[in-house]
């Protein structure tokens, strides 16, 4: 999951389609849609339909982060970011 | 060849996913065709059928879902073999020892020359309710797979009711209907399953739709 999210949060206002997504994070589908579902039940991503670019293709689910979930992805990527000298010493 | 066995992963994959997650089904299936398109069909179509199983087993509706499948290959499907069976070859199944209905009558005995001819009669009727609850019961299994409630109930009490005509009658000849009641006995429980499902079905709805 921290992975997606920082994949979303890289481009936080951007829609994302799913494909694009399992190919920037290297996950297959049977991963990743698991986890958009379950992300999207606890209100950290949103998706929509989106009209295709292509004629005659269906309509596109897209996806990008709440405020909830880049307020998380923030916070995960704090956590496991490497101390600074000052965090070290307090 | 990869694209069909694809296709045909997507369809089960879509199948399986609940009515809540339909959104996600038709979500897939139109990442499925730039998958496709990128030569990722199978791979893509695998990881949708993984996802829609776990979603399956994630969810109570999935849950619910399978247990319903489990309850009619498992039960109601073996039971309707039973008795479909028993009907069709001569109640083999239904008297004691499987001596079919020449072991009911004790052949041989002092009084079966009385009675020969009367259970000779009652045969076909016993044939007939028997072959009747078999058929009800692969009724009720689809029913139940269905999900339609109403005619699953309906099925049920037909199907128990033929079952206890079938003790009824045997117990008036004087026939062991030890095998008989069992069957009874088993669906009865089914029809108990079933209220129960009722149930657990309505609260899982409302749990979706909290405004009802």
């Amino acid at each position: 999951m921290r992975l997606v999210l920082a994949i979303l949060a890289e481009q936080r206002g951007e829609w994302r389609h799913g494909y694009d997504l399992m190919k920037a994070a290297g996950l297959l589908s049977g991963t990743l849609y698991p986890l958009l579902m379950r992300m999207t039940d606890n209100g950290l991503v949103e998706a929509e339909w989106r009209e295709p670019a292509q004629q005659g293709r269906p309509p596109r689910h897209v996806y990008r982060l709440t405020a909830a979930g880049f307020a998380l992805a923030i916070e995960l990527t704090r956590e496991s970011a490497p101390l600074s000298g000052k965090e070290m010493l307090a | 060849m990869t694209i069909f066995l694809a296709r045909l992963l997507m369809t089960l994959a879509s199948t399986s996913m609940g009515d809540d997650r339909r959104d996600w089904s038709l979500a897939m299936q139109a990442e499925y065709e730039v998958a496709a398109a990128d030569g990722q069909a199978l791979s893509f179509a695998s990881g949708c059928l993984v996802a829609a199983w776990r979603e399956l087993l994630a969810s109570p509706q999935g849950r619910f879902t399978l247990t319903n499948y489990a309850a009619a290959l498992g039960i109601m499907l073996p039971m309707a073999a039973l008795q479909i069976g028993c009907a069709v070859f001569g109640l083999p199944y239904l008297y004691p020892g499987e001596h079919g209905l020449p072991g009911a009558m004790l052949v041989g005995g002092s009084h079966e020359t009385l009675l020969r001819s009367i259970y000779l009669g009652a045969v076909p009727t016993l044939a007939l309710i028997q072959l009747i609850t078999g058929i009800g019961h692969v009724r009720l299994a689809w029913l139940l797979v269905e999900r339609d409630w109403p005619g699953a109930i309906r099925w049920a009490l037909w199907t128990l009711a033929g079952a206890t005509a079938l003790v009824i009658f045997m117990s008036v000849l004087f026939l062991d209907a030890q095998q008989a009641l069992l069957q009874a006995a088993i669906v009865g429980l089914e029809v108990a399953a079933i209220a129960i499902g009722i149930t657990r079905h309505a609260e899982i709805a409302a749990v979706r739709n909290p405004t009802g």
